[in-house]
């Protein structure tokens, strides 16, 4: 799914690594001109070492020619990647990222780059990937092992399933629980989707023919009666993992969400996943974060990524709320899942640098 | 709904107003300003871009009318910019027709689905449903469980995987009815095989209508989906569902603007009757901080007698009890408190969280309460002592704690009804550029 932010980012990462050649190069020969008053005299000043500072500090020109002639390196002002930069932000929003997560991106780069010091012969490019890489390493985090969490856990482990209307919550449990049988768990699922139409009916099916245990009640029912019910089965018959469906929500319905909130005390489930789509775009943002507050997330899933999108969603909502991406749902088949792992995805971005 | 975009926009239009000269430097500003917010309302980063760019050249270019002053120029320019943007409404005929709907998975066709017949039944017309979804398992449950519900025949049959084949049966099974709609299944643009089956159930169809329906949580992908559905079967008009959310649907406005199309619906709730016509003039109006009594009249004439709710005196600050008690009858029948006070020309005024905090049980211990009241005390609620207290709480079997709640709900929404008196006023809903004028001029 990330094809279209990998081509944006390369060009990003050349249009930077060209505007740092470009200004630095030309600032050599000039001649230091004299320290203007509210500049103190820097002669004492530490000279930072190359790794990230803790904040940008501004970077005179005195500092600059002094590095050059001392250490033979050169130093990236703010100037330098001011216009790359702001052609970054773009490409980070034409790739769905939201607006508060692509701020905080352009930040960390910003930082990344401005004041280090880059030896002479030292590749542009290099300082670029490694500021980029940082900075969507940071944002993504770790990945999430599901099978190991499981194998590692009292059994029944009890999943809880969330999120908005139409993001793929049912075909995500049944694929997840494709996934689970494949590695040899017992699975149990619960149709917790009591509301919408022909609800249960859709995950009756996927559990038919995956062959897996379903516990439902009828349209209409209390679905924390169903899920209870459901880990009560895994309980007595010794299921390893319980996958609780729940019906869509907006979290601006108090009610509802209050609904969720009783679900989760009376299920009592090991982790909650927060399930949203690849191709949502800055209400990512905001209902990640109003579910996270209210019934909180331990991992996410994130679905229809085979949509052509552009993966910013998977930014903006680690960015939201910290919690590590599990799997990515990539088409219509049960097979259509996979873990989702930052490093590589990361590296697969920027692939061909550093 | 849109409250995040009109926000910020308003905020962008406030610094504008309180700038006495525009000069290149103000409208600068406003124009990132307008971009950052319309970026974040998930409108198409190359659209925002065009947009702004002639928003900066006419108020730098164009000189102003006679008689406007500068700012009012640029206001006048960002408001036209923006009409032009969400194009124009879709005109829906009341004649037999066919009507087919597309989308991506999850968009929510099938629901918009049921709530375009209800909305076609309850303007007097012979409605029937295909569901042409075979691949989804439970489709056609759902939307025959719909259908029932409003007595709408559905066509459909969960063991064919033919989606053709059901679209012709359903085609001849529902001949006797005017307006057929057919739900298809989801998919999106880079499935070929699934975009060969919806041209095929167009040219099956010789469908009057080919609407799109687009999550208001879509993002940059909107416009690149819209234009390929267009190009496969000429989308005619967009459906923005899921606009109870907070979702801001910047993504559907791409849509439309790629398909050069219009908005013909928004669906805002779950049920079958929440489906509103798209209205630009409202539509932008909401988004500067005008409220769009339209639509709340075409909603309100629907559900209600006129008796049943008289936003005239509510508009002129004189709320009584007897309001209240009506307001509280009325909820029922018009949806959440907060979807018809968004509605109001409530101007860019915050209403306290408090007001939407009342669950619809406590609204009907409210109602049980005010039956226990006077005319005298529902008239004039300053009446209403300790020992009237005693006597409302004994009858209505509740505590007098219940009694003073409701006292100070009722005086909340007074003071909130009271902020709005001389604001926009009932004006059948026509956009007045004056009237906008002069809120914007009081604003600053």
């Amino acid at each position: 799914m990330f094809g279209g932010l990998r081509e944006k980012l390369q060009a990003a990462r050349n249009r930077l690594g060209s505007s740092i050649q470009a200004v630095v190069a030309p600032a050599e020969p000039q001649v230091p001109q004299p320290v203007s008053s509210e500049t103190p005299a820097p002669v004492l000043r530490e000279i930072p070492d190359a790794s990230v500072p803790d904040e940008p500090k501004p970077v005179r020109f005195f500092d600059k020619v002094k590095t050059l002639i001392i250490e033979r390196e050169l130093i990236v002002s703010e100037k330098d990647v001011a216009d790359a930069l702001s052609e970054l932000e773009i490409t980070l929003l034409e790739c769905d990222v939201a607006l508060p997560a692509t701020d905080a991106i352009i930040d960390q780069v910003r930082n990344g780059l401005v004041g280090r010091h880059r030896k002479i012969g030292e590749s542009v490019d290099t300082l670029v990937v490694h500021a980029l890489k940082n900075a969507l390493l940071e944002v993504l985090g770790t990945g999430f092992d599901l099978a190991e969490y499981i194998r590692e856990h009292n059994k029944p482990v009890k999943i809880l399933f969330t999120g908005v209307n139409g993001t793929g919550k049912t075909t995500t449990v049944a694929k997840i629980g494709h996934f689970l049988k494949k590695q040899g768990f017992t699975v149990v699922i619960g149709a917790g989707d009591t509301y919408r139409a022909g609800a249960i009916e859709q995950i009756g099916v996927h559990a038919d023919r995956l062959g897996i245990k379903i516990i439902q009640h009828q349209e209409g029912a209390d679905p924390s009666a169903v899920l209870f019910d459901t880990v009560q089965y895994a309980n007595s018959h010794k299921i390893d993992v319980v996958l609780a469906d729940t019906a869509g929500r907006f979290h601006n319905k108090a009610n509802l969400m209050n609904q969720l909130d009783k679900i989760k005390r009376v299920m009592k489930p090991d982790l909650v996943v927060y399930v949203d789509e690849a191709v949502a775009g800055n209400d990512a943002v905001t209902r990640a974060f109003e579910f996270d507050k209210t019934v909180g997330a331990d991992a996410v899933v994130l679905t229809k990524a085979d949509m052509d999108s552009r993966g910013g969603a998977a930014i903006s909502i680690a960015h939201t709320i910290g919690k590590p991406l599990m799997f990515i749902g990539v088409g219509q088949s049960y097979d259509d899942i996979m873990p989702f792992e930052p490093a590589q995805v990361v590296d697969d971005l920027l692939e061909g640098g550093a | 709904m849109l409250d995040g975009l009109s926000n910020s926009l308003k905020d962008a239009m406030k610094k504008l107003a309180g700038k006495t000269v525009v000069d290149r430097a103000a409208v600068d500003e406003l124009v990132k300003d307008l971009q950052r917010a319309l970026l974040s309302s998930d409108v198409n980063v190359k659209l925002v871009m065009e947009l702004s760019k002639a928003i900066r050249t006419r108020s730098l270019d164009e000189e102003p009318p006679k008689g406007m002053t500068v700012r009012e120029h640029v206001l006048r320019i960002v408001y036209q910019e923006l009409v032009r943007l969400v194009w124009a409404s879709t005109e829906v005929k009341l004649e037999p027709q066919t009507i087919l709907m597309a989308g991506l998975q999850g968009s929510g066709k099938t629901t918009t689905t049921a709530k375009l017949a209800r909305y076609f039944q309850k303007k007097g017309m012979k409605v029937g449903v295909i569901c042409a979804d075979t691949f989804r398992p439970g489709a056609y449950d759902q939307i025959s469980t719909l259908c029932t519900k409003i007595h709408i025949p559905c066509f459909g049959n969960p063991k064919e995987k033919d989606a053709v084949r059901i679209t012709r049966e359903g085609l001849e099974a529902l001949k006797d009815q005017e307006l057929i709609i057919v739900d298809t299944q989801g998919r999106h643009a880079l499935e070929a095989d699934l975009i060969q089956e919806i041209v095929d159930l167009n040219n099956l169809t010789k469908a009057t209508h080919r609407w799109l329906v687009i999550d208001a949580a879509l993002g940059q992908q909107a416009s690149e989906q819209a234009r390929r559905f267009h190009e496969a079967i000429g989308i005619d008009g967009v459906i923005i569902t899921k606009m109870d959310g907070t979702a801001k649907g910047g993504g559907a406005m791409s849509a439309v603007a790629e398909t050069k199309s219009g908005i013909a619906f928004i669906g805002s709730g779950e049920t079958v009757e929440d489906l509103e016509r798209f209205d630009p003039d409202g539509f932008i109006s909401r988004l500067l901080g005008m409220g769009d009594l339209k639509a709340l009249m075409e909603k309100a004439n629907e559900a209600l007698k006129p008796e049943d709710v008289d936003v005239n005196a509510m508009m002129k600050g004189k709320f009584t009890l007897r309001d209240m008690y009506k307001q509280l009858e009325a909820l029922n029948k018009m949806g959440p408190l907060k979807q018809i006070m968004g509605m109001l020309p409530l101007g860019n005024m915050q209403l306290p969280e408090g007001v939407y905090d009342v669950t619809s049980t406590k609204m009907v211990r409210y109602r049980i309460i005010m039956d226990s009241m006077t005319p005298g005390e529902l008239d004039d609620p300053a009446l209403i002592n300790s020992s009237r207290m005693q006597r409302i709480a004994h009858g209505a079997g509740a505590t007098p704690d219940e009694v003073r709640e409701l006292l100070k709900y009722y005086k909340m929404m007074q003071r909130t009804l009271k902020g709005l008196r001389g604001g926009g006023g009932p004006g059948g809903g026509k956009f007045n550029m004056q009237r906008l004028m002069k809120r914007f001029s009081g604003m600053q």
